[in-house]
C-alpha cells in the first residue's frame, strides 16, 4: 500500500514536471491519472488498489463515530436512571487479528466506546480481557466487537 | 537456461508507470503541442511491450485481461459517433466544436469535442499495435 501511495506521488511530481506548471491544481490532475493508471494496471501489485484500503479506513473512523454516539446514549441511560440496575464484570475476547497496531486500534476502540473498557491483553496476543460496564450482555458485546471493528480493522490491513 | 531477470522486472515496474503517464500527457499535449491520440497510444502500447519483455505473456494477460481486438471496434465506433454526432446539431459530417465551461476545482477550461475524437484513435492505435505483437508473440 505505501509503496503504491508513493509512486502515486512520484507519477503527479512527474506531470508536474512534464508540463511546467507548479502549483496544487496540476499536482491534483496529476495525482489523478496516476490513480487512473494505477488502477488499469492494479492486478500488478501484491496487494490490492490502495484506494479500497483508504475507503475501509473512513468506513471504520465512521462506524467509531455511530458507536461512540450510540454508547454514550446507552451510559446517559444507567446513570439517569434512578435505580442501579446493572452488573459490571470482566470477559474475554479472542482476537483473531496478529498485527501489534491492529490490536492497540481494536482496544482503543472498544476502549473509547462506553460500557466496554480494555484491562489488559494476554502476553500471547490472542485474548483481550475486558471490563464491561453490564454483564448480562457480553456475549452480544463480543459479537458486536467481532462484527464491527474487528471486521473494519481486518478490511484496513488487508 | 532461465536467466533471473529480477533487475529488469523491478525497474519496469516503476519505469512502466511513468511511460504511461508520459503518454497521457502527450494524448492532452496534442491539442496546442506536438502530441496526439497517435503518438499517445503508440506510448502506452510500448509501456505495454515493455511489460511483455519483462514478463512472459501469461501475466501481462493477467495484467491487462483486455482483448484487444474489442479495444480496436470500441475506438474505431467512438470516433465514428463523435463524426455522426455533428448530425445532431445539422453540421457536415465530422465537424467539431470547442467551448469554455466554467468545471469545478478546474475553473476556466477548453473543452473541444476533438478530444473525444482522439480518444477513439489512442484506442484504435493501442489496440492494433497490441494485437500485432502479441499475435506475432503466440505463434510458436
Amino acid at each position: 500500500m505505501a509503496f503504491q501511495i508513493l509512486l502515486n506521488f512520484f507519477l503527479a511530481f512527474t506531470w508536474m514536471f512534464m508540463t511546467a506548471e507548479y502549483n496544487g491544481l496540476t499536482f491534483l490532475i496529476g495525482y489523478f491519472f496516476g490513480l487512473v493508471i494505477l488502477y488499469i494496471l492494479r492486478r500488478f501489485f501484491d496487494r490490492r488498489f490502495y484506494i479500497f484500503n483508504v475507503l475501509a479506513a473512513i468506513k471504520l473512523l465512521l462506524i467509531f463515530i455511530r458507536e461512540l454516539i450510540l454508547s454514550n446514549i446507552a451510559v446517559l441511560k444507567v446513570i439517569l436512571s434512578p435505580k442501579l440496575m446493572n452488573r459490571p464484570g470482566i470477559f474475554a475476547l479472542e482476537t483473531e487479528l496478529t498485527k501489534d497496531w491492529e490490536i492497540t486500534i481494536l482496544s482503543n476502540l472498544i476502549t473509547l466506546t462506553p460500557g466496554t473498557l480494555v484491562l489488559e491483553v494476554s502476553p500471547d496476543n490472542k485474548i483481550l480481557y475486558i471490563h464491561a460496564m453490564d454483564i448480562k450482555d457480553a456475549e452480544e458485546a463480543k459479537q458486536s466487537i467481532r462484527n464491527t471493528f474487528e471486521k473494519a480493522i481486518q478490511e484496513v490491513s488487508r | 537456461m532461465k536467466t533471473n531477470d529480477v533487475i529488469f522486472q523491478t525497474t519496469t515496474k516503476v519505469v512502466l508507470f511513468i511511460i504511461v503517464m508520459f503518454s497521457i500527457f502527450l494524448f492532452f499535449a496534442g491539442h496546442h503541442n506536438p502530441g496526439g491520440g497517435f503518438i499517445g497510444g503508440l506510448m502506452t502500447s510500448s509501456a505495454i511491450v515493455l511489460l511483455l519483455l519483462a514478463y512472459d505473456i501469461k501475466t501481462v494477460k493477467k495484467i491487462l485481461p483486455i482483448n484487444f481486438l474489442t479495444l480496436t471496434a470500441v475506438g474505431l465506433m467512438i470516433a465514428v459517433l463523435t463524426g455522426v454526432g455533428s448530425f445532431l446539431f445539422g453540421a457536415p459530417f465530422l465537424s467539431h466544436t470547442f467551448d469554455y465551461f466554467e468545471l469545478p476545482l478546474l475553473g476556466e477550461t477548453e473543452l473541444a469535442t476533438a478530444v473525444l475524437f482522439d480518444i477513439g484513435v489512442y484506442l484504435v492505435v493501442v489496440g492494433v499495435t497490441m494485437t500485432i505483437i502479441q499475435t506475432i508473440g503466440e505463434s510458436e
